[in-house]
């Protein structure tokens, strides 16, 4: 607990794991991004963008497998990147054929990931299918066929290579890139000098420091043509003079390739324009040994760059540091007079371009962003939980006499409710997570359910920027899920009931979330025929859920199909009718503090409303008092409250008490008696607090006094004690005393009188 | 709950320094100890929130710092009666296992420095001890009970 000096050695141990972790955490934003990109692809977007997006997404996810050797995955995500990259160069058609196959593809390697991430093995055979058809799409192109993997077989002996990569098909083609794919870039044909180029690149320090790999360049360099890779190592000092991040190396290589330009081959090293130095130049390499001297020849780089620097000692802008350097590099021996003057000139074109790159290098810092453990995030979100509690304790406490008194106090107290606000608002925005990435699951569930079903269904989403707390939107996916299944399932008609209806063929659930004052609510709508309210009836009452005199509003039979066990499709289905799925839809709700509304327009379709709280670590609540002790009841269960002596009470024959309220009768819960205390307000002092569980049943809570709303900070009262049936939790008063969680649920069923119907 | 790891526990401390040192606090006339590394802070009763559905011996839930930790009667715990506490009534609050509990004692007496040796198993006979002791230490003629933690806070539950 306390400063345990073996934690450092199990970190430096760890450190493996530390970095799986790290590369599994961007798995799953890398799966994420995958799914949006062949949401909107199957929306017919069909950009090289999103393409590349998707291409570069396996290929981190391949790469980071390979490095930690999960064979398995980095197969599958070759032959899946070969496919990608047969359809971003046009080989392979994307149609929907195949579109769906990159979609299950994807799935198959969010499993992998999964397999990976838990330390299991997957069936041999997994993937294998999906893996021929991979194949069998691109084996028209001899190349791909068994092509070699030998991308990781990373060496680290410095001598000639040929990188002969997955990439090298596509060099038949037209000069493709990572990242300039769609910058429709023509090389202009090249004539009779099929041809020969020289390229020298020296990266800078900077190249390093920004986290690229020149690995990655060469082998991109791979794609345009038959390359041969030399290390230039002369630079290499002894080891005693060798500074761990110091740049020793650089490279040249030969480029043969009939197509490739000038512009495609500069193209490769944009990402680290201004980080290296390139010289770029038409003609086959010296050959090797007369480079070789050629080099010992040549002063090195930092011979020529010595004397000026000691002239001008100071800070040297680069601008300034390339003039100085004009002279030494004329100077220069000219070995290779063109490439040379090449440098110099680029190094003047950069002088007008400064601008330019700056505002990249903003960009470039705009974007930053930290990765951030979530239980940190969450130590900072309780604190100033307990920070936003003190505060309203501090300001409780200023009773009038003080107010006049001390003036400067209450100006002090007033800045500093507004800084705690302020804080707390901040610490909240960063566990916020836009619902786009629960919506982005969606398209795709809806697109089987569409094929289950033989309806033709589209979904429209809108506000998926709308931002909610990270652990409401984990707890979003399924109840979503369930609403859509159901809305697909037994609110969309079949396109031939909905042509007799007069309706469009093609049904459509609208999915859209916004913010409202402290809620989110988020909708599912579809332009079904609504609920069959009769039929609902029918099946409460056949299952007991209702009893055979109870007369419902229309309001209420539509909350029925929230009743545990309640499904109305006759026939249990594929998709939903197993009777699970609406009350689970309620009480995941219920669990995050939201709850669920429906709303049914016969003939024209229904409306589910998910009213969430903005954040889970305050929760609205009544402060209550049983028994002289304090209770919160959440806010959101509650429906309203009555005072006991215009309450309508009566005595049910086994003794138990009911309220009658609007109609309806209610199951009474005396919280004093249920908690085995005792009360000595009298009966008529009391409140009722009317709340509404699970399924839209209604509870009547007695307690003895109503003190008031505020918000709390929910704590757990297990986590030094033990869960107590009736208690959802504590929290803190602003006093400093706890007060308890009332479990409505809780109490409800432990005494429901439709216990057999759940 | 795992009674035997606190059992070990402590003959693992002792072992080590062939001595241990107790925190002794008293219960009306009887004196019982705690092993000192287990105590993590001592506090003036200051009124606890009530638990419903728990046995008499549990007296509620305080607020530790922004934890709701537990406080046990250990007068109650013996069969003893609830104790009415006053403001000179004094909480230990240790570390059992993972968790933090409060135990509610009359008055915190003094630090002890036992030896191992010194340790006698708990006589068979009354149940309660038996179940509630690790063993039986005399320190200058007064007998003092060592606390079993887990076997304090279990059976909290009006069910269990």
């Amino acid at each position: 607990m306390f400063g345990n000096p073996e934690g450092f050695v199990t970190k430096s141990m760890s450190d493996l794991d530390d970095f799986k972790a790290t590369y599994f955490d961007e798995c799953s934003e890398l799966l994420l991004e995958l799914e949006e990109q062949f949401a909107a692809i199957e929306e017919g977007e069909r950009s090289s963008d999103r393409l590349n997006a998707v291409f570069r997404a396996i290929h981190s996810i391949k790469g980071g497998g390979g490095a930690f050797g999960f064979q398995g995955l980095v197969g599958f995500a070759h032959a899946y990147e070969t496919l990608l990259d047969h359809v971003r160069d046009g080989r392979v058609e994307l149609s929907e054929h195949v579109t769906a196959l990159c979609i299950r593809a994807n799935d198959i390697v969010a499993d992998f990931v999964a397999a990976a991430r838990e330390g299991r093995a997957l069936a041999p055979g997994f993937g294998a299918e999906e893996k021929l058809q991979f194949d069998a799409l691109t084996s028209n192109d001899p190349d791909a066929a068994g092509e070699p993997m030998d991308e990781f077989d990373i060496d680290f002996v410095p001598v000639m290579v040929t990188i002969a990569g997955a990439e090298d098909d596509a060099a038949a083609a037209e000069p493709l890139t990572f990242a300039g794919l769609d910058d429709s870039f023509e090389a202009p044909p090249l004539l009779a000098d099929a041809g020969q180029w020289t390229i020298r690149f020296t990266p800078h320090s900077e190249l390093y420091a920004r986290a690229n790999d020149p690995l990655l360049l060469l082998r991109e360099l791979g794609t345009l043509g038959e390359i041969q890779v030399r290390a230039v190592l002369d630079e290499i000092p002894a080891l005693a003079d060798f500074e761990p991040f110091g740049v020793y190396c650089s490279w040249e290589i030969t480029l043969s390739s009939a197509t490739a330009s000038e512009a495609a081959i500069a193209e490769v090293f944009e990402f680290v324009e201004g980080n290296c130095d390139l010289e770029i130049s038409r003609g086959a390499a010296v050959a090797e040994e007369e480079l070789d001297e050629a080099i010992e020849a040549m002063p090195s780089f930092a011979e020529l760059l010595e004397a000026p620097v000691a002239v001008e000692a100071e800070v040297l802008s680069f601008t300034e540091l390339a003039e100085a350097m004009k002279p030494a590099l004329k100077a220069a021996p000219p070995l290779m007079p063109p490439p040379l003057l090449k440098q110099a000139a680029q190094v003047e074109e950069f002088e007008g371009d400064n601008d330019r790159r700056s505002g990249v290098e903003d960009r470039r810092n705009g974007v930053q962003s930290i990765r951030v453990d979530l239980d940190k995030i969450d130590r900072v979100v309780n604190m100033v939980g307990e920070l936003v509690i003190t505060q309203s304790m501090l300001t409780q406490q200023m009773d009038e006499t003080l107010r006049a008194r001390y003036q400067e106090l209450v100006r002090g107290l007033e800045v500093l409710a507004q800084t705690t606000r302020g804080l707390q608002d901040s610490v909240m925005a960063i566990r916020a997570q836009p619902v786009k990435t629960v919506f982005s699951r969606m398209p795709r569930l809806v697109r089987e359910l569409a094929s289950k079903t033989g309806k033709k269904i589209r979904l429209e989403t809108i506000g998926e920027n709308t931002e909610i707390d990270k652990t409401i939107i984990e707890q979003l996916s399924d109840p979503l899920t369930h609403m859509i299944r159901n809305s697909a399932d037994h609110g969309i008609e079949t396109p031939e009931r909905r042509a007799a209806a007069g309706k469009a063929e093609g049904g459509v659930i609208r999915l859209s979330a916004e913010q409202a004052g402290g809620n989110i609510l988020i909708a599912v709508e579809d332009d079904g025929g609504g609920i069959n309210r009769e039929r609902v009836l029918q099946v409460a009452r056949d299952r007991g859920v209702v009893g055979p005199e109870q007369m419902l509003s229309d309001e209420q039979i539509d909350q029925l199909i929230f009743a545990p066990g309640f499904s109305t499709a006759s026939e249990v289905s594929d998709i939903s009718g197993r009777g699970v799925g609406m009350d689970v839809v309620l009480s995941n709700i219920k669990k995050i503090g939201g709850s669920v509304h429906v709303k049914s327009w016969t003939g024209k379709g229904t409306r589910m409303t998910l009213r969430l709280p903005l954040t889970l670590a305050v929760l609205d609540v009544m402060l209550v008092k049983v028994a002289g002790s304090p209770y919160v009841i959440p806010l959101s269960s509650i429906v309203e409250t009555i005072q006991c002596a215009r309450a309508n009470f009566s005595r049910m024959p086994t003794g138990g008490q009911v309220l009658q309220v609007r109609g309806e009768y209610v199951q009474v819960v005396d919280l004093a008696s249920r908690f085995e205390m005792t009360t000595e307000v009298a009966r008529d002092n009391r409140f009722v607090v009317l709340c509404e569980a699970e399924g839209g049943v209604k509870v009547a809570l007695i307690v003895d006094d109503i003190i008031g709303q505020q918000q709390v900070v929910i704590k757990s009262l297990e986590e030094n004690f033990q869960s107590i049936e009736g208690i959802a939790g504590g929290t803190i008063l602003g006093d400093g005393n706890v007060a308890l969680i009332v479990d409505v649920q809780g109490l409800k069923s432990a005494n429901s009188p439709h216990k057999s119907a759940a | 709950m795992d009674s035997l790891a606190f059992k070990d526990d402590i003959s693992g401390s002792v072992a080590a320094a062939n001595s241990l040192q107790l925190i002794a606090f008293s219960i009306g006339e009887q004196t019982y100890g705690v092993e000192i590394t287990t105590v993590r802070e001592i506090r003036a009763w200051n009124g606890a929130t009530p638990l419903p559905n728990t046995r008499e011996f549990v007296r509620g839930v305080i607020n530790l710092r922004g934890t709701i930790v537990p406080i046990f009667d250990l007068r109650a715990r013996f069969g003893e009666g609830v104790t009415s506490p006053t403001k000179n009534h004094v909480v230990v609050v240790m570390s059992v296992g993972e968790k933090w509990v409060g135990i509610l004692v009359d008055a915190v007496s003094d630090i002890l420095t036992v030896a191992k040796d010194d340790i006698h198993n708990v006589p068979e006979g009354n149940s309660i001890d038996t179940e509630l002791l690790n063993g039986i230490v005399t320190h200058e003629n007064r007998m003092v009970g060592l606390i079993d933690l887990h076997a304090v806070v279990s059976g909290a539950k009006v069910d269990a």
